[in-house]
């Protein structure tokens, strides 16, 4: 039971992490349609801002938590500005190829700028003790993680729901071309896509440094990988579909690094994608997407 | 009346048949292709022989990756985990058996006894790739664009954690060694020359023209009856099939492998290859190699720091990968279709030629 328990915290933990990031690329793909494989590197150049500024005297982990959600804000809205803007209207695979060598040029930057190896960072190791929750001990760490992502989440559909912006936002993501007919701006409502992503992105950010304890110039690569996975199962564009996407590869991983035997524990990636792919097979919209949903997209 | 509207169309009585056009324009476009690989092997010194070689496996890669993602217009990123697999089969056929004995003593399948003539581990691995990409083609061609795309990433993963977590057929982390290196820049070069025949007899196929139809307008496609999905799949495992013809070559001529080569890092240049030249045309898959493989050795003298031209430069590691993706970026923002534009290079000639006719 204890074992159990605690690989159910683990999962939760691993798929709150996905989905975080999920939402971040399902947000900015349901508006513009664009597959933001960059969206990685805006966490690590969160990472980096957030050593920069430990390096030069930051020390307390709230305020750092802050800056890391506004460095995510900044950065990613910038990033539209200056390289997704110019192909905006062309056609997905343009887009995905775009944001592709985005991904591959800020990761060499950070290399070139800073270092190939990985950098020790240690304001969040605070985070992570171990709480005794009546007979069970878990870490604080993924708690926080799963409880933190409810709450973005939550605050992400009230926004979504309630507010002018959110609105539009949600109608955009149906059809463009008539929202701007109303009357709104085609820029803001991108512009805001990419802040909600960029600030989901400083979330996450904190989590993984938590967790990992480092800054490479690889570290959102891998992730952002697992979190496009989560994004196709639960149905491409679709905001539900990328939380639950993420929640099912945590569970998936979880369940493959508890049943798989220690030797074989290092084909759990290998295992994880055809798993994926078979659930693919199965129904090739995604599990919350509808053909037509993604017909729109594509054309 | 019917016969009125063919006359209306004088190019379709003076069209050539597909099979020559591709021929003829295969031909054409290896040109510099064979221009720059004859001035290599005749002047240059063994170092720049290596380089060539290498530009040449790469430009076999990038072919290979036109052939699905330049017709189909579906984004493809798990290219080099077949130009693994055909390295890899290379290397556990073909390895001589001493050298099997050190490196992989407990290949499962009995493989640890087998040593074939190369010439024949190049046809049981070409059949192997073929199965392989067989199987995982039904799956990318029932996708749609994007979940093709994932999926297709998602294959190159599954492929390298295999050679990493399966020490005992693909010997892990460290490098393969000891396989016959029975190739040279001549053979790499006359392999890329077909290929370049071979793909654009498939661009210039019934099949390819129906395929990039599919891409262009699908569901106008959809009502002339064509099966993307069939096309698809035909043009993954002739794609498949040409980069493992790469990975093959590479292990032929390097006789060392190991798993790191045929992953992101590959992925990035010869995609940026491929969108620098224009993945619409085969052409544009020469030239961008051409240029990109020039380049990137130019970048990589800065990037390993010393003294150049008189300066003295710290090593800048990233810079090459850093000119990756700006040419990506840049190419996409300012020229979708890639330099060489919409046109094959014999397409661009006769054009010309036709122009000049017409002033006289």
């Amino acid at each position: 039971m204890e074992y159990f328990v605690q690989q159910l915290v683990n999962a939760l933990a691993f798929g709150s992490e996905y989905a975080l990031v999920a939402l971040g690329l399902a947000v900015v793909f349901s508006i513009m349609g664009l597959v933001n494989f960059a969206h990685g590197e805006v966490i690590g150049a969160i990472a980096y801002s957030l050593l920069l500024t430990a390096s030069v005297g930051l020390s307390s982990p709230f305020l750092a938590v802050v800056l890391a959600v506004l460095a995510g804000i900044a950065v990613s809205v910038a990033l539209e500005r200056v390289a997704f803007r110019p192909v905006r209207n062309a056609p997905t695979t343009t887009g995905l190829l775009t944001a592709f060598g985005v991904s591959i040029l800020l990761q060499n930057m950070f290399q070139l700028l800073i270092s190939p190896r990985p950098q020790a960072f240690s304001l969040f190791n605070g985070m992570s003790t171990t709480w005794h929750l009546g007979p069970y001990s878990v870490s604080s760490l993924q708690v926080m993680e799963f409880v933190v992502a409810a709450i973005s989440m939550a605050a992400l559909v009230l926004f979504l729901n309630r507010s002018t912006l959110g609105v539009a936002m949600r109608a955009a993501s149906r059809d463009f071309s008539t929202v701007r007919l109303m009357g709104i701006r085609a820029n803001r409502v991108i512009a805001a896509a990419f802040a909600i992503s960029g600030a989901l992105a400083g979330i996450a950010c904190v989590f993984i440094l938590a967790r990992r304890g480092g800054v490479a110039p690889d570290m959102g690569f891998g992730l952002v990988l697992k979190a496009f996975v989560a994004c196709v199962i639960g149905g491409f564009g679709s905001l539900i579909g990328a939380a639950a996407g993420g929640m099912l590869l945590g569970f998936i991983e979880v369940g493959l690094l508890a049943a798989l035997p220690q030797e074989m524990g290092g084909l759990k990636e290998a295992f994880t994608y055809v798993i994926v792919t078979l659930i693919l097979l199965y129904k090739p919209e995604g599990l919350f997407g509808t053909r037509r949903e993604l017909g729109d997209k594509e054309f | 009346m019917s016969e009125a509207v063919f006359r209306t169309s004088p190019t379709r009585a003076r069209r050539r048949p597909w099979w020559l056009v591709g021929i003829s324009g295969g031909l054409v476009t290896a040109i510099p292709v064979v221009l720059i690989g004859i001035a290599v092997i005749l002047i240059a010194p063994t170092y720049y022989q290596n380089l060539a070689a290498t530009a040449a496996i790469n430009l076999v890669i990038v072919v290979g990756l036109q052939v699905f993602m330049g017709n189909s217009g579906i984004a493809h990123l798990g290219h080099s985990a077949f130009a693994g697999l055909g390295a890899y089969g290379m290397a556990i056929l073909a390895t001589p058996l001493m050298m099997k004995r050190l490196s992989i003593p407990n290949a499962p399948f009995g493989l640890a006894q087998v040593e074939l003539h190369p010439a024949i581990a190049v046809i049981v691995t070409l059949a192997v790739v073929a199965v392989v990409a067989v199987i995982s083609g039904r799956v990318i061609a029932r996708l749609s664009g994007i979940a093709a795309t994932i999926v297709s990433l998602a294959f190159l993963i599954v492929v390298h954690s295999m050679f990493l977590h399966w020490p005992a057929l693909f010997k892990g982390n460290q490098g393969f060694f000891g396989i016959p290196q029975v190739v040279g820049l001549p053979a790499i070069l006359a392999c890329g020359v077909a290929v370049i025949v071979i793909a654009r007899l498939f661009r210039e196929s019934p099949n390819g023209l129906q395929l990039r139809a599919t891409a262009q307008n699908p569901q106008a496609a959809d009502a002339l009856a064509i099966d993307a999905r069939a096309l698809r799949r035909q043009s993954w495992v002739l794609s498949a099939l040409i980069c493992a013809s790469a990975g093959i070559l590479y292990a032929l001529f390097a006789g060392t492998i190991s798993p790191r080569i045929f992953y992101f890092q590959q992925v990035f240049m010869t995609l940026a290859m491929l969108i620098l030249g224009g993945m619409g045309t085969v052409t544009g898959a020469v030239f961008g190699t051409l240029i990109l493989s020039i380049g990137l050795e130019a970048i990589r003298i800065f990037e390993s720091g010393g003294v150049v031209a008189g300066l003295t430069l710290p090593p800048m590691l990233g810079l090459s990968g850093v000119a990756l993706g700006a040419v990506i970026v840049l190419c996409m923002a300012l020229r979708p279709q890639g330099i060489c534009g919409p046109k094959e290079l014999d397409e661009m000639l006769s054009g010309a030629l036709r122009r000049l006719r017409g002033t006289k």
